[in-house]
């Protein structure tokens, strides 16, 4: 993976260990970077495991941005009209209010495939376009902010938000929720019975339907449980990082956690590395782009790169073993 | 009758084989085939019809073997040229645009690949001429995917007849058409026999074959059976052929039955187009007993099968006892998930309760399960994590069998459960099937391979055109 950085780094003209060695500064010298890091870590990680549910099923979940956007609605709303509850289990309630909103929303990609025959690769793309529409429509409607001048939701107060451990960094205790659903989403897809289910769904629907699987059920389910992580994802920076909604609020987010998902192998601690892996690359490269004039558009380069690498390696395998067949 | 018989055969195949790795597709076949004459070729899947179809239309090569066009070799392996010469191809599945104009896809055949400015109508010309010749209205502007079947294959021909034709070769084309639609096209395929060319015919509906060919060949395991006049055979005879002897099912005495666990009374099934494939039918199956069901494939004996394992709709009334395993035909779509662990695909149809605890999994006692189920069943496997893919085709049947078995089921559906194996993996399933007889389970047991019935079944049916007969062909039914 450094090899990837270097090689791109070298193609934009950058001095290679010079952008290097300030990539890693950014991402992992001192508390605030990694702070840094973690903190882009935790939507990647939680939205990564969404897209490693769906696909597993074999639903082709594209609209992680969408369900992400949803998650942080459905977390504006709660704070708003749920307000005069206590802090702390507001954020709960926030929370949950994103898995929820999160969760139909796939649910609904994964009904129109189900009973429609709508492709999910279509369904959830046109559904990002909804969710950011929806987005700027409550920003300008009921998540106003009070003053009615700027389209923003109001900023949660400090007591709300999710608990900081120290002042100096923005790191919150979502990262720990990261953790805990990468142990649940492993812990489902490998010991439980639903979860071998939604694999067999995943590999073989005709082998699944055979052996009286109720396919089309447990497809929705899947794309319920992906949303709701994308929903958690969107609700978690919400109540841990940002405080408030405004148009930009999710940074593509969503679609970022396929290629981390890709790149984990689809499996989720895979994920939960790789996320660690682009949350570092996120962290290094906004260092970065204050000491070069390229700055950004690195970032996207180098995640193509990891993933079109990531694709060679798994072709060159399969090739392999194919020919120990033939 | 067929116009003056002419002594000199078109089309010489001399002594041709073709292997696909172990398997002898066709073995050392000769056969003529004349001009001005409608000649069948028949046989079961896998006879080895389709692979000589195919190197006649040049999309196949043979291995041994010449092949003479006219008296002059047939440039075998390159189907444009042999199109040239005017030996064309009506494939089974329609090789047409759906999307497309009937125009649009009889010009498909005759564009080149110049920048000219495209007349779809000067293209289309010499197919629409044929179509006014043969007396049929083909509407130009229809978009084909709108057409019924039976018109699709019209312009499916025209589109090969376009052109000098010498030989039109049609692969199984009833298969989709309704009985008019038959009548239709058989009247069409005697005004080309009159014209003179050389019709080759792939089916496997023995009236069929009586009403239209003029003469038939059988093919059996890539074997040449033979080559007789119409006239000088009848069904009885080229079933025969084309299964080989009708072995002796001996009712087995010494084993007695128990109570009747299976009971279908006026069962009707529809296959996935809609059209009632098992009509009506009744039958009983009694603890212990194996019960075939013989006959050729595609008379409705998957869907039967799926009916019984509870995974497609029927109407008519169906008892049924609680625990039902299901030995699906194709295992490798319907019966393992390939891309899951060995272990995984042996709890494929339930996880055993030994091995789970409320909703979770317990990854020791699966392994151990996994261990003891691989050794029962002899499946050679390295670990039990291997995925499915890496096995054997005898390998991953035995998963299918031991998963379904291990659950001591009440009734065994099992669907050419053999189908593909070798000898020893053939051997193995019909001794794990006839011991769960024993045990006291009926088996239904659902076969083209007729001496796999005459082995295993204690009473032997025949399915065909819907129903059950006694007999493996009744004609005329």
């Amino acid at each position: 993976m450094v090899l990837v950085l270097a090689l791109t780094f070298a193609a934009f003209g950058l001095d290679v260990p010079a952008s290097l060695a300030i990539m890693w500064k950014g991402a992992f010298s001192d508390k605030v970077a990694i702070a840094r890091t973690l903190v882009r870590a935790t939507p990647l990680c939680l939205a990564g495991l969404g897209i490693v549910v769906a696909w597993r099923a074999g639903m082709y979940n594209i609209g992680g941005e969408g369900q992400y956007v949803l998650g942080g609605i459905g977390g504006a709303f709660c704070a708003k009209f749920l307000s005069s509850f206590m802090p702390s289990v507001l954020s709960i309630f926030i929370l949950i209010s994103g898995i929820i909103c999160g969760a139909l929303f796939g649910a609904l990609a994964g009904w129109l495939y189900v009973k429609r025959g709508v492709q999910v690769v279509i369904s959830t793309i046109l559904l990002n376009f909804l969710a950011l529409l929806t987005l700027e429509w409550t920003l300008r409607g009921p998540l106003q902010e009070s003053k009615k001048q700027t389209f923003v939701t109001d900023t949660l107060p400090n007591e709300v938000m999710l608990m900081r451990f120290d002042s100096g960094t923005d790191l919150h205790s979502g990262v720990f929720i990261a953790l805990i659903a990468t142990v649940l989403i492993w812990v489902f897809l490998r010991y439980t019975i639903p979860g071998f289910h939604l694999r067999v769904v995943g590999d073989s629907p005709d082998a699944a339907r055979a052996n009286k699987l109720p396919v089309g059920a447990i497809q929705i389910r899947a794309m319920a449980i992906s949303g709701g992580l994308c929903g958690l994802a969107g609700s978690v920076d919400y109540v841990g990082l940002t405080g408030r909604l405004a148009d930009g609020y999710s940074q593509n987010w969503g679609f970022i956690a396929i290629p981390v998902a890709l790149l984990g192998g689809l499996t989720p601690i895979g994920t939960l590395g790789s996320a660690t892996y682009f949350g570092a690359l996120f962290a290094g490269s906004e260092v970065l782009k204050r000491s070069t004039p390229i700055g950004n558009s690195v970032v996207p380069a180098v995640q193509g790169f990891a993933v079109l690498a990531y694709i060679a390696i798994l072709w060159a395998l399969n090739r392999k073993t194919q020919r120990r067949f033939d | 009758m067929p116009p003056e018989p002419r002594t000199e055969a078109l089309i010489q195949v001399r002594a041709v084989s073709k292997s696909y790795g172990a398997v002898r597709a066709l073995d050392n076949v000769s056969v003529d085939f004349l001009s001005g004459e409608i000649h069948a070729v028949l046989g079961e899947n896998g006879a080895g019809k389709s692979t000589l179809m195919g190197i006649l239309s040049g999309f196949v090569s043979p291995d041994q073997g010449d092949i003479l066009f006219d008296g002059s070799p047939l440039p075998t392996g390159r189907p444009i040229e042999i199109r040239q010469l005017g030996v064309k191809m009506v494939h089974q599945h329609f090789m047409l645009v759906p999307q497309f104009l009937v125009s649009e896809n009889l010009a498909l055949g005759e564009i080149t690949g110049n920048l000219t400015p495209l007349s779809l109508a000067e293209l289309s010309k010499l197919a629409t001429g044929k179509g006014t010749e043969l007396g049929w209205n083909v509407d130009l502007q229809k978009i084909v995917l709108e057409l019924p079947v039976g018109a699709q294959q019209r312009i499916e021909i025209l589109k090969a007849l376009a052109g000098d034709s010498r030989v039109l070769i049609l692969d199984e084309p009833t298969a989709v058409l309704s009985p008019d639609e038959i009548r239709d096209l058989f009247g069409v395929l005697r005004k080309l026999r009159h014209q003179g060319i050389a019709v080759i015919l792939i089916a496997h509906k023995l009236s069929e074959i009586m009403a239209v060919a003029d003469r038939v060949t059988v093919l059996r395991k890539g074997e040449l059976i033979a080559t007789s006049l119409i006239g000088d055979t009848n069904e009885v005879q080229l079933a025969e052929w084309m299964v080989g002897d009708v072995p002796e099912f001996a009712k087995d005495g010494e084993r007695s039955f128990g109570e009747v666990l299976v009971k279908a009374e006026k069962l009707s099934v529809n296959d996935d187009r809609g059209v009632k494939v098992i009509d009506s039918v009744d039958f009983e199956i009694l603890a212990g007993q194996i019960f075939g069901l013989g006959g050729v494939d595609g008379n409705g004996q998957i869907e039967l099968a799926e009916a019984l394992a509870g995974v497609r709709d029927y109407d008519g009334v169906l008892t049924l006892p609680d625990n039902v395993a299901y030995i699906p035909q194709d295992r490798q779509t319907d019966g393992l998930a390939l891309g899951l662990s060995v272990a995984e695909n042996l709890m494929l149809s339930g996880v055993p309760s030994e091995c789970k605890w409320g909703l979770f999994i317990r990854p020791a006692l699966v392994r151990d399960y996994a261990q003891r189920m691989i050794a029962e069943y002899e499946i050679k496997v390295g670990k039990e994590t291997d995925t499915a893919k890496s096995l054997s085709g005898g390998n991953q049947q035995k998963i299918v069998v031991a998963r379904n078995l291990a659950q001591n089921p009440d009734l065994i559906i099992a669907v050419n459960p053999t189908r593909g194996l070798d000898i020893r993996a053939t051997d193995y399933v019909h001794r794990r099937l006839r011991e769960a007889a024993e045990r006291g389970a009926a088996v239904l047991l659902i076969s083209t391979d007729l001496d796999e019935l005459s082995a295993l079944a204690d009473e032997t049916k025949y399915l065909q055109s819907g129903g059950i007969n006694d007999q493996f062909l009744v004609a005329n039914a």
